[in-house]
């Protein structure tokens, strides 16, 4: 059974999706995340198992690897790609509540900022650490970050911005759920944003990198 | 006043596959094999979709006001703050431009995206960017060209959202532009439709400057983009 886990884990922190995708070179034609997933549910492996040994651990040393520039972007997709094909096979686990998720996560690039690179890194290490991803987009103001916290209460809510002008919405939007929902905890995270900042504006957390941003909910979860 | 529009073909562009791997961060000896492939492919189908268009109007009533700041165009107050004054003050005109890639690639994109391609829907984002920004370098070097005649230079160009100038000045632009100029449309929030255009201001006069966009200009003193710059020079 650890053979199995520890090849998905494996796919998945090199990017091998399933059997037909060229990339890693070293993997070709070998089982992707996909087939052996599948493979793993019918060979009796609980999916709790899977998503806990294999696929959290794996994105774990992505998300660790990128945070000290020994991968790229790219390289990062190509595990979250690889994730997502092995979570689909968990989905209906999820979905019957036989397998929980560690929390919701609530994102969104704030007002007046269409940057989503960085926001989609974050969410797909997020779900790669076992949450529940509620992805608002991109120029999201507070009234749809209130209305996602009215139906998701105990929702962690993540802020994303990139540029020096429109981090200053973070603030408002921060006031905002702060004010409805006071035991709301909020990270926040973008190229210009600061852990100076993000005690200036009462936001919870500061995140550098996705990495950081897991561990932190991680923290919350624990 | 004076409106130019002008004719960029994609082959105009220049660029390449090794370039836009440098804006993604790969390094001399990384191994590129990756993306190298993915770029060129995104580059050929972006050569037969993009609709570059780019655009720019002169105009000569300008007013600065060092107190707060802000630049008055055609009697409209930009607040364009301490940076961006600083750079464009001692202009005698002021050129208004826009440029922009075309909605398709936008599209693209966020379908990618949607069906959880993420490498190609970031690939195909990544080279939206790189085509209209080398877009608005063509226009930029163009009106640089048409000043030269009378002894002018121009500044490096300035967008709203960037620099301090908030971005939903991107509005009173708009007000000083024929409608439909580079069918460029504005949401609610200031944001552009296409998503992969360009907006600013570029000073013109005798006594102005060109200079490079550097962290020197800003008074973040705690950024990140500082910090890495910092880090990698």
């Amino acid at each position: 059974m650890n053979e199995i886990l520890n090849r998905i884990a494996q796919c998945v922190e090199f990017g091998k999706i399933n059997k037909t995708s060229p990339y890693p070179p070293n993997m070709k034609d070998q089982d992707g995340a996909d087939e052996l997933a599948k493979r793993a549910l019918e060979e009796g492996v609980k999916p709790d198992e899977i998503l806990e040994n294999a696929l959290i651990p794996a994105m774990a040393n992505v998300g660790n690897k990128f945070s000290k520039k020994e991968i790229y972007v790219p390289q990062m997709l190509m595990s979250a790609k690889a994730m997502n094909s092995a979570m689909a096979h968990l989905k209906p686990f999820f979905q019957s509540g036989e397998t929980k998720r560690k929390g919701k996560f609530i994102i969104g690039t704030v007002s007046g900022d269409l940057h989503d690179i960085g926001k989609n890194l974050v969410a797909m290490m997020i779900e790669g650490g076992g949450w529940e991803v509620i992805d608002l987009g991109v120029d999201v103001g507070a009234e749809k970050f209130l209305k996602a916290l009215d139906e998701h209460p105990d929702a962690i809510v993540g802020l994303s911005a990139l540029l020096t002008t429109t981090m200053e919405n973070m603030k408002k939007i921060v006031m905002a759920v702060k004010e409805k929902f006071s035991a709301s905890k909020i990270l926040i995270g973008g190229a210009p944003v600061t852990r100076e900042y993000c005690d200036k504006i009462g936001a919870d957390f500061y995140s550098p990198d996705p990495q950081g941003a897991v561990n932190y909910l991680k923290q919350l979860a624990s | 006043m004076i409106t130019k529009t002008l004719n960029i073909e994609f082959k105009d562009l220049k660029l390449s596959s090794s370039g836009i791997e440098t804006v993604l961060g790969y390094k001399e000896g990384d191994d590129r094999n990756l993306v190298t492939s993915l770029i060129e492919e995104t580059l050929a189908e972006f050569k037969e979709i993009s609709n570059i268009k780019a655009q720019f109007t002169v105009f000569n009533d300008v007013q600065f006001d060092d107190d707060t700041k802000s630049v008055e165009i055609n009697k409209i107050k930009f607040q364009i703050k301490k940076i961006v004054f600083g750079q464009v003050k001692k202009s005698d005109s002021l050129a208004i431009f826009l440029c922009t890639a075309g909605e398709e690639i936008g599209i693209r994109s966020r379908k990618a995206m949607e069906e959880r391609d993420f490498l190609k829907g970031y690939v195909y984002d990544v080279v939206g960017s790189e085509i209209v920004e080398a877009a608005a370098d063509l226009m930029q070097a163009d009106l640089e060209k048409s000043m030269l005649d009378s002894g002018k230079k121009i500044t490096n160009r300035y967008s709203p959202g960037y620099c301090g100038w908030d971005v939903a000045e991107q509005h009173k632009l708009f007000q000083l532009i024929p409608d439909n100029y580079c069918n460029i449309h504005l949401t609610h929030s200031a944001l552009m439709d296409p998503v992969k255009s360009v907006s600013g201001i570029i000073g013109i006069g005798k006594n102005v400057r060109y200079n490079p966009y550097t962290c020197g200009l800003c008074d973040m003193k705690e950024c990140n983009f500082r910090k890495v710059r910092i880090r990698t020079t």
